[in-house]
């Protein structure tokens, strides 16, 4: 650091001092004393001012010393030996004395120095901490104020053309970007670009991007110093972006969350709001009197109705991602029974054919999910069935093929490839079937489930629903 | 007569059951809010209640938790065919069973008295439980099926015991784990899977149909109606 004029003159000024009070005071002092009062602007200098102004206090100490005190006085001649080494003493300590002085000195410069910048760090980290989304423009306005024209630069968003950078800033960029180290202006790598970039993670290559800082407008190259404070003001935005980005998508998952918790409170309201007329309906019919059998047909309607409201509701939670199904082991057994019960009025004109052996093994599905697959798949037999429903299970490597055929029409060919796709209808007389949702919610489901679901010709004419279903091993204690 | 509670915020609801009821021969003591139907207790306790689970001013599994500290009559929800999480809670909260909607009026008079059988069934005095044709001797570790005895492990046993026990009411599938391997494994409804198939290639006609043991998928077991 280059010293003020005014720090030699006030230097000056000082050994004056010092050699009016000694020579007034001589013959009270003696000449050892004087000599260290002579030191002492030395010391002050060296402190104050730096190296320079202590040399020339030392040398100045050391003409006034020899002129006004040492005999012969007011003369710069020295006489006898032991006044030579008098000044040569006075000079060497007043040397040493100022080199360690200006020692001090910029050590506690520098520590002055990594204070400011530790609190300069600080009070931008406590600007980034805030949660508002101009955070970003915030601190970069900060880094402006005090550094030069700063902007953002991510890995993804490299820009190609830009007026403000060159293709050498660029090049300078993507190198900072790869190389994870700060390059262009300042920097060892391409220092002539007018940009100094300093990527968020210095030394992890694949960082996410870098900040670039304009070269100082008074045209002064940047210190190192000042390269390195920015590094590590890029590295704080690094972590605040990142932070920020997390923030984010935390949010959208929450909002997400809530949409689906709103579908599904919907769902159950809906639901809820169709079965109770439902309800009324049946106990009302329930309650008429006249023609039993018409009465049990209406009956069948509603339960229709109420089957279609339950297809309504699956349908709408495959589409709001809403299954979770638990897997546990099941008894095919009791999910086809419970279905059957559930399909009592549609199943009593039919038969119903069971063929399932004794010792059929435990499948993984969820038992709830399982039940509505199948009360599906049999009251789509049951429509297009002409007297007989064939229910039937056999293991096949290593999972359990379970069956439903009817003995109806068969699968059209024109429908085979988009039987489970919904509102895929069979032409003509099974206009009044299901909701047109059954098979697409049978696939929704097993695809939930992560069960293979497929559709063929029944061994005796007909159609031939096929679910696989893996085995379920279970060790008891 | 036999009083029976019913509690449902829909007046056309509330109207058809209390119709149903009066039909079956039972008196029908309508409430269209939980606080109207814990006011009901307070006048008189009545000898069954039908509770709706989605009422306004009381979560519905709450008020089942309530009636039944109150009551030691059936207690039978209505509720949607996939709220399956309140069924089991308003079932493991001491409800008597469940009917979805829409129901008819007779599944529900069948519900309702297959309920009040249950709950005025004595226990015999040489303390063996019966039910249809099963017969169980707990202290003489003894299950019969027509008077014939059948062999059964422990926990074969224990599930029968329980089942008979409950006499019909449906026994969700953590009680039965919870009594028979212990509160830590009110998890594994696979061991129930495993232990109620070797009971029904012991005990029914046609394992395949089974007719004693019935479940109710994903809910509990509960034995045939006889």
């Amino acid at each position: 650091m280059r010293t003020s004029p005014a720090g030699y003159l006030i230097t000056l000024a000082g050994v004056a001092l010092v050699a009016l009070v000694t020579h007034a005071a001589l013959p009270h002092l003696g000449l050892a004393s004087a000599a260290l009062l002579f030191l002492l602007p030395v010391l002050a200098a060296s402190v104050r001012f730096g190296t320079g102004p202590a040399l020339v206090a030392a040398a100045g100490g050391a003409l006034a010393f020899n002129f006004l005190l040492l005999p012969p006085r007011f003369t710069f001649r020295i006489d006898g030996f032991d006044h030579i080494v008098s000044v040569a003493v006075f000079l060497a300590v007043a040397l040493v004395t100022s080199r360690l002085a200006a020692e001090l000195r910029a050590r506690e410069a520098e520590a002055n120095a990594r204070a400011a910048a530790h609190a300069e760090q600080a009070e931008f980290a406590a600007l980034l901490s805030g949660d508002t989304p101009d955070v970003l423009t915030r601190a970069l306005a900060w880094i402006a104020a005090r550094y030069g024209a700063a902007r953002l630069i991510a890995r993804d968003a490299l820009p190609s053309e830009d007026s403000a950078l060159s293709s050498l800033d660029l090049s300078a960029a993507g190198w900072a970007l790869q190389g994870a180290e700060a390059a262009g202006h300042g920097s060892d790598t391409m220092p002539a670009s007018g940009w100094s970039f300093l990527p968020f993670a210095p030394g992890h290559p694949g960082g996410s991007g870098l900040v670039a800082v304009a070269r100082p407008m008074s045209g002064t190259t940047r210190r190192a110093e000042e390269m390195t404070q920015l590094q590590a003001l890029a590295r704080l935005i690094g972590q605040a972006r990142d932070r920020l980005a997390l923030a984010d998508e935390r949010q959208s998952r929450e909002r997400l969350e809530d949409r689906d918790a709103l579908r599904r409170t919907l769902l159950a309201a809906m639901a809820h709001d169709f079965r109770t007329p439902l309800t009324v309906l049946a106990g009302e019919v329930a309650a008429l009197d006249g023609d039993p059998a018409a009465k049990d047909r209406t009956l069948a309607q509603v339960h229709r109705l109420g089957a279609m409201m339950d297809d309504l509701v699956g349908a709408a939670r495959i589409e709001g991602g809403a299954l979770d199904p638990q897997i546990e082991a099941v008894d095919l057994i009791d999910c086809i029974d419970a279905a059957c019960d559930r399909l009592a009025s549609a199943l009593a004109a039919h038969q119903v054919e069971r063929t399932l052996p004794a010792d059929l093994p435990l499948v993984a599905a969820d038992p709830v999910l399982l039940t509505h697959i199948l009360v599906n798949l049999i009251g789509n037999a049951a429509r297009h069935a002409r007297a007989r429903i064939a229910i039937s299970a056999s293991p096949e490597d290593g999972s359990i093929q379970l069956h439903v055929d009817d003995d109806g029409a068969g699968i059209a060919d024109d429908l085979q490839d988009r039987l489970f796709d919904r509102f895929a209808r069979g032409a003509g007389s099974d206009r009044d079937g299901g909701s047109g949702l059954g098979l697409a919610i049978v696939k929704g489901f097993a695809d939930a489930m992560a069960l293979t679901v497929g559709a063929g010709a029944a061994p005796g004419g007909g159609a031939r629903f096929t679910l696989a279903l893996p085995l379920r091993q279970v060790t008891i204690a | 007569m036999t009083r029976v509670l019913v509690v449902d915020d829909e007046a056309a609801i509330l109207r058809l059951v209390s119709a149903v009821l009066e039909r079956g021969g039972f008196t029908a003591v309508p409430a269209a809010t939980a606080r109207a139907a814990l006011a009901e207790f307070e006048r008189a306790v009545p000898d069954a209640a039908i509770v709706d689970l989605g009422l306004p001013d009381m979560d519905g599994v709450e008020l089942v938790a309530a009636l039944r500290q109150r009551m030691s009559g059936p207690l039978i929800v209505l509720t949607a065919r996939d709220a399956t999480g309140d069924k089991i809670a308003a079932l493991d909260l001491g409800a008597d069973d469940y009917v979805t909607k829409p129901f008819d009026g007779d599944e529900l008079l069948a519900r309702l008295r297959a309920a009040l059988r249950r709950a005025g069934r004595a226990i015999a005095a040489d303390g063996v439980l019966r039910h249809g044709p099963l017969e169980i001797d707990p202290a003489r570790h003894e299950l019969r099926l027509d008077g014939r005895q059948v062999t059964l492990t422990p926990r074969e046993f224990l599930v029968m015991e329980v089942l008979i026990a409950a006499g019909g009411r449906l026994v969700i599938h953590a009680d039965l784990l919870r009594r028979v391997w212990g509160p830590s494994h009110v998890g594994d409804s696979d061991y129930l899977r495993v232990v109620v198939r070797a009971l029904r290639l012991k005990l029914e006609a046609d394992p395949s149909a089974p007719t004693l043991i019935r479940n109710e998928p994903g809910i509990g077991y509960r034995l045939g109606e006889v």
